[in-house]
């Protein structure tokens, strides 16, 4: 006499695809979760290692380059002689073409009051070649720094600016922290 | 059969769009667009800001007249014989071990880079007083620091990478300071009392320098050396009366500089070498051409020139200057009385000796000095040199060994070494090798760049903030 108890072959088969289902459905959920609750990372440059070589302005995919020039107001000095402004031995500290470091005019400079100037970064005209980078360094604070803005960078699988960084400045940033900013991120 | 005039019409065509094309790359203008950078876009008015009234000198505070007379000083700039060098006999610690070097005492000052003057158990120092706002000279006990008097006036200073510059210069009858907006004062050394006080950028039209005044007075005997700059290059004061005994003549239109004038001796001739904004020049330092140009180079110009000429017994001078300047070596020579100048050598910063804001020191024919951060692979590092061949690099610290812009001097036969950090090391003087032997973190300091003082074996350093006195007595 056969078992009521016992499992016939269809109500098996059902549990089966019920588990198999779940199972899918549950397993397809956790990736999702999964993939939602790990952060993605991000090309970043260390502003401490970067020896300002000139090569994030040269070797980025795009063009111009995602990397850009920012400004820690925090550490600036304000200074009328500004390292990171003029070229050494301007002729004279004003706002003439020819007493600028920067190529492109992408530092804009604003007298605030006696004796402190204050200096912006245009974005739109930054190349990121990091001559200013390479004078404020030298001369002041250091507090022009380069950094890969997110908002342009592809995240190239491989950066191409990485692979020729001769100081490994450029490194992995998690996504939901990507800029290595002076005054905030201090030096190891 | 097509007519011809056909076959000019279809050539028509093409013609017409190579000379449309042809104006369009005439007249069109890419860079209509461009904004010209020109002179004034940053706002920066046109006429200076009000000169402030500044009664020099008008406070006096004593605290105590009750201390312990020293029989060593330090009375100025670069010590006695503006070298950098001590001569003392008193044997100093050659390592720190622990629990490190002997703190004798501390005080907390205004935010600056004034270095002490000693004189004979006293200590005295420039200070910036933020709260109430004063150019302050302050006298401490050496061995204590325990304030003695205080002299002041106030002037509204703002912040530009500190306030305080100068360091004193103390001979037994004065004190003479000057305040960062170029305020001299003269006091009695003895009791702190008021001789005079001049207001050298109103009275000579001198432009100061960025940052403040960097320079360290110089006393000569009875009389007060200043680098004006402006109206005049050098001038002598008389110390006991403030009358202006002699006016070097500034015809060059040269600034007032960071460096200190340095006195120098060549072929029996007394001279101050003054390395301003605009050249450098020797002036008579004694005899009937006191106070007139010996010799003068405009060679030697850069907008920001800190460290002082070192000048050597052959009649070598060594120039160096930050901000991408880089060094100059003069010859001086003299025949019948005559001085004349040569440039020996001139280069950039990372190729050879030079120096942001540290004068170096000639050492038993060598020189030895830090080089500036933009010295290349040598950024930071403690390098000696040979006069000889200046550019060649005889040995440097290695770059485990940076410094920056924090002073050093010999004594005792060692190089006392602080970094911007207030780390002091402790070198051994060689021709051959970097030689370190000892090294301590002081405190947790920032911008520790005071040239040292040092007497009795009381060492005297600070950082933007704070000032300390270590016994380094062996």
């Amino acid at each position: 006499m056969a078992n009521n108890s016992s499992c016939n072959r269809r109500d098996f088969l059902e549990s089966s695809i019920r588990l198999t289902l779940a199972l899918a459905v549950g397993g397809v959920g956790g990736l999702a979760i999964s993939k939602a609750a790990t952060d993605d990372w991000v090309w970043q440059i260390d502003p401490f290692a970067c020896t300002q070589c000139g090569r994030c302005a040269d070797e980025c995919v795009l063009s111009p380059s995602a990397v850009k020039c920012v400004h820690a107001f925090d550490l600036c000095g304000y200074c009328d002689l500004c390292g990171g402004y003029f070229i050494p031995g301007a002729n004279a500290l004003n706002t003439g073409a020819e007493n600028m470091l920067c190529p492109t005019s992408a530092i804009q400079r604003k007298y605030i009051e006696d004796p402190y100037f204050e200096y912006v970064i245009d974005e739109g005209l930054c190349i990121g070649c990091a001559k200013c980078v390479k004078g404020c360094s030298a001369f002041g604070n250091g507090s022009l720094h380069l950094q890969i803005k997110q908002d342009l960078c592809v995240n190239c699988n491989e950066c191409a600016i990485a692979r020729l960084c001769p100081s490994d400045a450029i490194k992995r940033a998690p996504a939901s922290d990507p800029y290595l900013i002076k005054g905030g991120f201090m030096e190891n | 059969m097509e007519t011809p005039t056909k076959y000019n019409l279809l050539l028509l065509w093409p013609l017409a769009g190579a000379i449309a094309v042809l104006a369009w790359w005439l007249f069109h203008d890419p860079s209509r667009h461009f904004e010209r950078s020109v002179p004034g876009m940053d706002e920066r008015p046109d006429s200076s800001t009000l000169q402030e009234e500044v009664v020099i000198g008008e406070h006096f505070q004593q605290f105590s007249t009750d201390y312990t007379p020293l029989t060593e000083s330090w009375p100025r700039f670069r010590g006695a014989d503006f070298d950098n060098i001590s001569k003392s006999g008193i044997k100093l610690q050659s390592g720190f071990g622990s629990p490190g070097p002997k703190i004798a005492w501390t005080k907390e000052l205004g935010e600056g880079h004034a270095g002490a003057a000693i004189y004979q158990g006293a200590v005295y120092v420039l200070d910036y007083d933020e709260p109430i706002r004063a150019d302050m000279l302050r006298c401490f006990e050496l061995k204590t620091g325990k304030e003695l008097w205080r002299r002041w006036y106030t002037i509204n200073l703002k912040r530009n990478h500190g306030m305080s510059r100068t360091i004193p210069a103390v001979s037994e009858k004065y004190i003479l300071s000057v305040g960062p907006m170029g305020h001299a004062m003269c006091l009695d050394r003895a009791s702190g009392d008021l001789l005079w006080g001049m207001d050298i950028a109103r009275d000579y039209d001198s432009e100061i320098p960025f940052w403040y005044t960097g320079q360290c007075p110089l006393l000569a005997g009875e009389e007060a050396i200043l680098a004006t700059g402006g109206k005049a290059l050098l001038i002598g004061v008389d110390c006991s009366s403030g009358e202006v005994l002699w006016e070097t003549p500034n015809e060059g239109g040269w600034k007032m500089s960071h460096a200190s004038v340095m006195p120098f001796e060549f072929r029996g001739v007394k001279m101050y070498v003054y390395s301003a904004v605009g050249g450098v020049a020797g002036i008579a330092a004694e005899g009937p051409r006191k106070g007139s140009i010996l010799w003068q180079t405009g060679e030697w110009n850069h907008q920001v020139v800190a460290p002082s000429p070192v000048c050597m017994p052959d009649g070598r001078i060594f120039l160096s200057a930050g901000y991408g300047a880089g060094s100059m070596l003069l010859q001086l020579q003299e025949k019948e009385g005559a001085f004349q100048v040569a440039v020996l050598t001139e280069y950039a910063t990372k190729d050879g000796l030079a120096s942001e804001q540290q004068t170096p020191i000639y050492y038993d024919g060598y020189l030895y000095g830090i080089l500036p951060k933009d010295a290349g692979a040598l950024r930071n590092e403690f390098v000696c040199v040979h006069p000889d061949n200046i550019q060649k690099i005889v040995w440097s610290s290695g770059k485990a060994n940076r410094f920056g812009l924090g002073p050093y001097m010999l004594a005792d036969n060692k190089f006392f070494i602080l970094d911007d950090h207030a780390v002091l090391t402790i070198v051994k003087p060689s021709k051959t090798r970097y030689e370190p032997v000892s090294q301590v973190q002081l405190f947790e300091g920032f911008d520790a760049w005071a040239p040292f003082a040092l007497a009795d074996g009381y060492l005297i350093l600070r950082d933007s903030r704070q000032m300390m006195c270590i016994d380094l007595r062996a």
